[in-house]
């Protein structure tokens, strides 16, 4: 394909998406909190450091357009338009009287979440190693993970697609020891300069040892030791150790 | 007398049933218990206390939408050191995990143009055509370390952010994939909520020998991108 190419595709997909993210939408019911503090102040922008221009009155009530990090857009009974904070919009009731209650990541989520996701860097039988995971939480101490990861080395480069299980010991500590279990894929393009290299394709098994520390809202760092055993079509089975360490977060 | 003690008799058995009839024995218990209703009420309910019908109003809460991912593309200028500066496209998502930080995975191609070299020599040639595509993907960590508003005219005011970026990546050049380190800086200001406009400088750093030699390859970029948030 050539760059020319590319760049209509790109072109018509940002067109597609413009068209899909564009505001014209049927209208959508809305979440209405009621304020129970003394005010409820609106910033002009989704950061602390954005100028307060409104305040909301104790009683009155505000329609929540949509959420950005830990700021939501909402409408007064006016019609203004604001962000409020996560943390002011967490001192809010429904109309039924109970407390509105957010999740904006803290220690309890870092314990107790559904989706995580980070990238890492690293060594991979002596290869540079970049890598990518997601993981979905089947309980708070066992998750599925599934990982992505490419390295380059002087001898061979390669990819890998791995699928596993792993084991949080103690999810509630800062800093909570893992240990994975899972089986993948690799593709090897070895850097043979005598003999002409042929591409391999293998199946890998893996076990690891790690550990995460939580860092602040949603975010932690990850760092593992993983021992890959290559399943080689030749007679001996290839064993490769690879280390990573990167950040993550979770939802 | 006779009648008398008759009547004394009489009265003593009238009063002793009407006595034991007042008693409560208890095989007569459960029967003193029910309602007194005459037969033509047999089919009413039993009266009893009113309890209040209020029911609590159950509040649905609608699902807040997040917008917290942005997608689009970028085109510009990418200098590709030792062959020339050409143009590059790429796209680009962005995920943003607080106000401060979010998670960028970015794609793009160029193609190389031609070294010095191989311009004075005139038909030599170091790398084949195929050998010339530039293709990277970088994952990186950006801080929007200078939010802030851009203000156009009386009327339009536009959140704003200078950010810092810097992430990890490959590079596939010259034949080669390279392990490659990207860090740079970038605008963002969105005209609307879901609208973001990009201006990007990032330097792509690998080590490579595409030319022969070992050596630290740093090629500058300058893109224009165009986003919108989902």
């Amino acid at each position: 394909m050539t760059l020319r190419r590319i760049e209509l595709a790109i072109l018509l997909a940002l067109c597609a998406a413009l068209l899909v993210a564009s505001p014209a939408r049927a209208a959508r019911e809305l979440l209405q909190l009621f304020i129970t503090q003394p005010y409820l102040e609106l910033h002009t922008g989704p950061g602390r450091g954005y100028p307060v221009t409104q305040v909301v009155a104790r009683g009155e009530s505000v329609d929540v357009l949509f959420r950005r990090t830990d700021w939501y857009k909402v409408r007064t009974e006016r019609g203004a338009e604001g962000w409020a904070a996560a943390r002011e919009l967490a001192k809010t009731s429904l109309a039924d009287g109970s407390p509105f209650t957010i999740n904006v990541g803290d220690r309890a989520g870092f314990a107790a979440h559904r989706w995580e996701g980070g990238v890492f860097t690293g060594a991979y039988a002596g290869a540079t190693l970049v890598a990518a995971y997601g993981a979905l939480s089947i309980t708070n101490n066992l998750k599925l993970e599934v990982g992505a990861s490419q390295y380059t080395g002087n001898v061979s480069d390669g990819y890998l697609l791995d699928i596993g299980l792993a084991h949080v010991f103690v999810p509630e500590w800062r800093f909570s020891p893992l240990v994975d279990l899972g089986t993948g894929w690799v593709h090897v393009e070895p850097k043979a300069t005598l003999a002409k290299p042929v591409d391999r394709n293998d199946q890998v098994g893996y076990v690891g040892v790690g550990g995460r520390l939580y860092l602040t809202r949603r975010f932690f760092l990850r760092s593992e030791f993983r021992k890959y055993v290559v399943f080689t079509k030749t007679n001996a089975n290839e064993v490769n150790e690879e280390w990573r360490l990167g950040f993550a977060f979770f939802y | 007398m006779e009648t008398r003690i008759r009547l004394l008799l009489l009265g003593t058995a009238l009063a002793a049933c009407s006595g034991c009839a007042s008693m409560h024995w208890p095989w007569h218990h459960h029967k003193a218990s029910q309602p007194v209703v005459s037969s033509a009420d047999d089919n009413a309910p039993p009266p009893t206390v009113i309890e209040p019908q209020v029911e609590r109003r159950k509040v649905k809460v609608p699902h807040i939408r997040a917008k917290d991912l942005e997608v689009g593309a970028y085109y510009g200028e990418i200098s590709i050191q030792d062959f020339g500066a050409q143009p590059v496209a790429g796209l680009r998502l962005d995920y943003h995990v607080t106000e401060d930080l979010f998670f960028e995975g970015s794609y793009g191609r160029a193609k190389g143009g031609l070294t010095s070299f191989e311009e004075l020599s005139g038909r030599a040639r170091l790398l084949s055509d195929a050998e010339r595509r530039f293709t990277y993907y970088n994952l990186s960590l950006g801080y929007n370390f200078l939010p802030g508003e851009v203000f156009v005219g009386r009327n339009l005011a536009m959140t704003s952010a200078l950010y810092m970026i810097g992430g990890i990546g490959n590079v596939k050049f010259g034949g080669q994939q390279n392990f490659a380190v990207n860090f740079g800086a970038g605008f963002r200001v969105l005209p609307t909520d879901w609208l973001a406009l990009h201006i990007d400088v990032q330097d792509l750093v690998f080590k490579s020998n595409d030319i022969g030699v070992n050596q630290l390859k740093n090629n500058l970029q300058a893109t224009f991108g165009a986003t919108v948030f989902f």
